[in-house]
């Protein structure tokens, strides 16, 4: 860990009564200034994280440490963390300026400064001018900004964000997007944001954390985890894929489908059992003679963009390619892909095996950093 | 137009129920408060009601309704959020309730059974040595009983304006520093204080016109304004005196029901 480091949790396990725990043995490190994406499917424990972050809750075992001091017993009003609610939870009691003032009053702040703290907050979430409204009177997406505002007021050293912008449509949400990454960039501070949208992770974050089941799957830059999967879940989960099954014959050879293919994975046993990844952009079509692999078009969707083209091979395996090209179902047709395409994932293999592969390989490959 | 035209047929029985039970009695007490003893035209009972006799069993009733309001309040409060709190607040709730429905003068005089001379009261005082002491018939007894009977009307709008309360309005509270106490009087209270006004409105008016229960509980050391209304309407047969402090005890409920109506916020 470095001194960069502001959250870390070590070991954190939280189960509920008897049942199943709902996080399970957590590890990770959150950094000063960075934008963190908790990404997974509905009940995954995603909330849960946010909340033993601000307090609401302590872990069954493990640690949770700010600064390098166990926090785990520090109460929610006594963290430098502000949480930005699903449902907002703005008090339907105060206006939109006693909602903002709200954490300054409790700090005891003079009125003058509250009132030039209020205001800055508003403006700079585009708000300015909207102090005496009710909340009651605010649409969905004002409302999601006083949020911010009644957050960003306090100063915090760590903002959570719970799933902020899944109650808006989605042109509002992709405007949100833009500007909840903008805010974090001119504040500075730490976002920790919740979705199980998988674009919408892509799209914002400095690192993401795939949660499945209370565990990280796996944690890494968009581009890390869009290209290198740990596994099927997060291959699954991190966009569409074509997953199927192969033996790594040795050191930059897979073989699937019954042929062998060039590929880029290397430090993994010869004649393993794997999985192989390949995104469904990365296939493109050929004329049948000059594929690697030969295909008969099941059905197509336009897609605006592209063309969703559902093939099948000889052995049964379902290809998805995405293209500009045109195809018609029955047709029988070629895909040609580059040996980078290729991802190959060994399974069962932990996040942690994974990476030390990837470090085992990384110095004599100038491609890695 | 048509549907309309139903509608206005279905309101019928509802607004015959009113006038018949509602408004014609209203009508009825207003028309007898202008006549005197022997049945004539009169505005003598107006006059009455503005002399020191009746201005201070005015004040007294007040008085012990805003105290019996007061108390039940301040009893009712901790105990519906307590409710909220536990395991099975349902059936918590319904123990509480369930003695509302017992008749009230069965319960007047169980408490004569309880706080008399040789009540349980009394000898529980005597099992730590104090001696016997007059409980019955005292201002204490009284609103002891009157809160008692009260208190359920006072815990049911609280706990459900406390039970409706989401629970991340005091995790956002919480989150923004505040502490437990400042939780309760920034959000807490002020989020469920539609329940308490109900609360304070169920109980004060019937408190302002309580009669059986000074009688038998204060030994008419009480008087308030509903002791007299049965004075004059039983005992003396002065309908229209009975019928002008009615007025007055009404005028006075309608200006507590706007006073603890509900503002609305902009929807
Ligand atoms: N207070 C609680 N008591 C019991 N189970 C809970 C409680 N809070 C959350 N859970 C369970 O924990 C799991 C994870 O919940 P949560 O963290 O809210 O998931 P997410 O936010 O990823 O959708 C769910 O199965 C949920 O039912
Ligand atoms: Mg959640």
């Amino acid at each position: 860990m470095n001194n960069n480091t502001i959250i870390q949790f070590k070991d954190v396990t939280k189960q509920f009564a008897d049942d199943q725990p709902v996080l399970d043995h957590v590890n990770f490190e959150i950094e000063r200034g960075k934008f963190y994406t908790l990404l997974g499917p509905s009940g995954c424990g995603k909330t849960t994280i946010l909340r033993l972050i601000a307090g609401f809750t302590q872990p069954t075992s493990g640690e949770v440490l700010f600064d390098n001091h166990i926090y785990n017993h520090v109460p929610a009003n006594k963290r430098q963390v502000n949480t930005v609610f699903q449902d907002y939870a703005l008090f339907p009691h105060l206006n939109v300026f006693e909602n903002v003032a709200f954490g300054l009053r409790i700090q005891k702040f003079k009125e003058k400064d509250i009132e030039k703290k209020v205001k800055q907050a508003l403006s700079f979430v585009n708000l300015a001018g909207y102090e005496e409204r009710e909340v009651s009177e605010m649409s969905g997406g004002q409302r999601q900004r006083v949020a911010i505002a009644r957050a960003i007021v306090n100063e915090p050293q760590v903002i959570l964000l719970d799933e902020p912008l899944s109650a808006l449509d989605l042109k509002l949400r992709t405007q949100m997007q833009y500007e909840l990454r903008d805010l974090q960039r001119r504040l500075g501070i730490t976002f920790i944001f919740v979705t199980h949208d998988q674009e919408e992770a892509l799209a914002m974050s400095d690192e993401i954390f795939v949660i499945n089941k209370g565990k990280i799957q796996q944690s890494g830059t968009p581009i890390d985890i869009y290209d290198e999967p740990v596994n099927r879940f997060v291959a699954d989960f991190i966009g569409e894929s074509n997953i199927v099954k192969g033996t790594m014959i040795r050191d930059f050879l897979v073989s699937f489908t019954g042929k062998e293919f060039e590929c880029v994975d290397q430090g993994i046993a010869e004649n393993k059992k794997v999985e192989v990844v390949i995104r469904p952009e990365d296939l493109h079509i050929v004329p049948w003679e000059q594929g690697k692999l030969q295909v008969k078009v099941h059905s197509t969707l336009f897609r605006g963009v592209h063309y969703e083209i559902i093939c099948h091979d000889s052995a049964g395996n379902e290809w998805l390619v995405h293209s500009t090209k045109k195809a018609k179902a029955g047709d029988t047709i070629g895909l040609y892909f580059d040996p980078e395409a290729i991802h190959v994932m060994v399974v069962g293999e932990t996040e942690e095996e994974f990476d030390r592969r990837l470090e085992s390989y990384a110095v004599d490959d100038t491609s890695a950093n | 137009m048509q549907t309309k035209h139903y509608q206005k047929l279905y309101m019928v029985p509802y607004f015959l129920w009113i006038i018949v039970f509602v408004v014609a009695p209203l009508l009825l007490v207003l028309y007898y408060s202008f006549f005197d003893v022997e049945g004539h035209f009169t505005f003598t009972n107006y006059q009455k009601f503005f002399t020191p006799v009746y201005l201070k069993m005015t004040f007294s009733s007040f008085w012990y309704a805003f105290l019996i309001t007061l108390i039940a309040l301040i009893i009712a409060y901790p105990v519906a959020y307590l409710l909220t709190k536990t395991k099975h607040k349902q059936l918590w709730l319904l123990l509480i309730i369930v003695p509302s429905w017992v008749n009230l003068l069965l319960k007047a005089y169980a408490f004569i059974g309880i706080f008399g001379q040789y009540g349980l009261a009394n000898g529980l005082l005597g099992l730590v040595g104090i001696a016997p002491k007059q409980i019955l018939f005292t201002d204490f007894s009284f609103v002891f009983v009157a809160v008692y009977i009260f208190i359920p009307f006072m815990i049911l709008p609280i706990f459900n304006a406390l039970n409706e309360l989401n629970d991340t309005y005091i995790d956002a509270a919480k989150d923004l520093g505040a502490s437990k106490w400042t939780t309760f009087r920034r959000v807490i209270f002020p989020l469920t204080i539609g329940g308490v006004k109900s609360g304070c409105q169920i109980v004060f008016i019937p408190a302002l016109s309580l009669f059986m229960l000074t009688r038998l509980i204060a030994g008419s050391r009480v008087i308030t304004l509903g002791t007299a209304i049965e004075q004059h309407f039983l005992v003396t047969q002065d309908w229209g005196m009975g019928s002008t402090i009615a007025v007055f005890l009404i005028i006075a409920m309608f200006i507590i029901m706007a006073f603890t109506a509900d503002r609305k916020r902009g929807a």
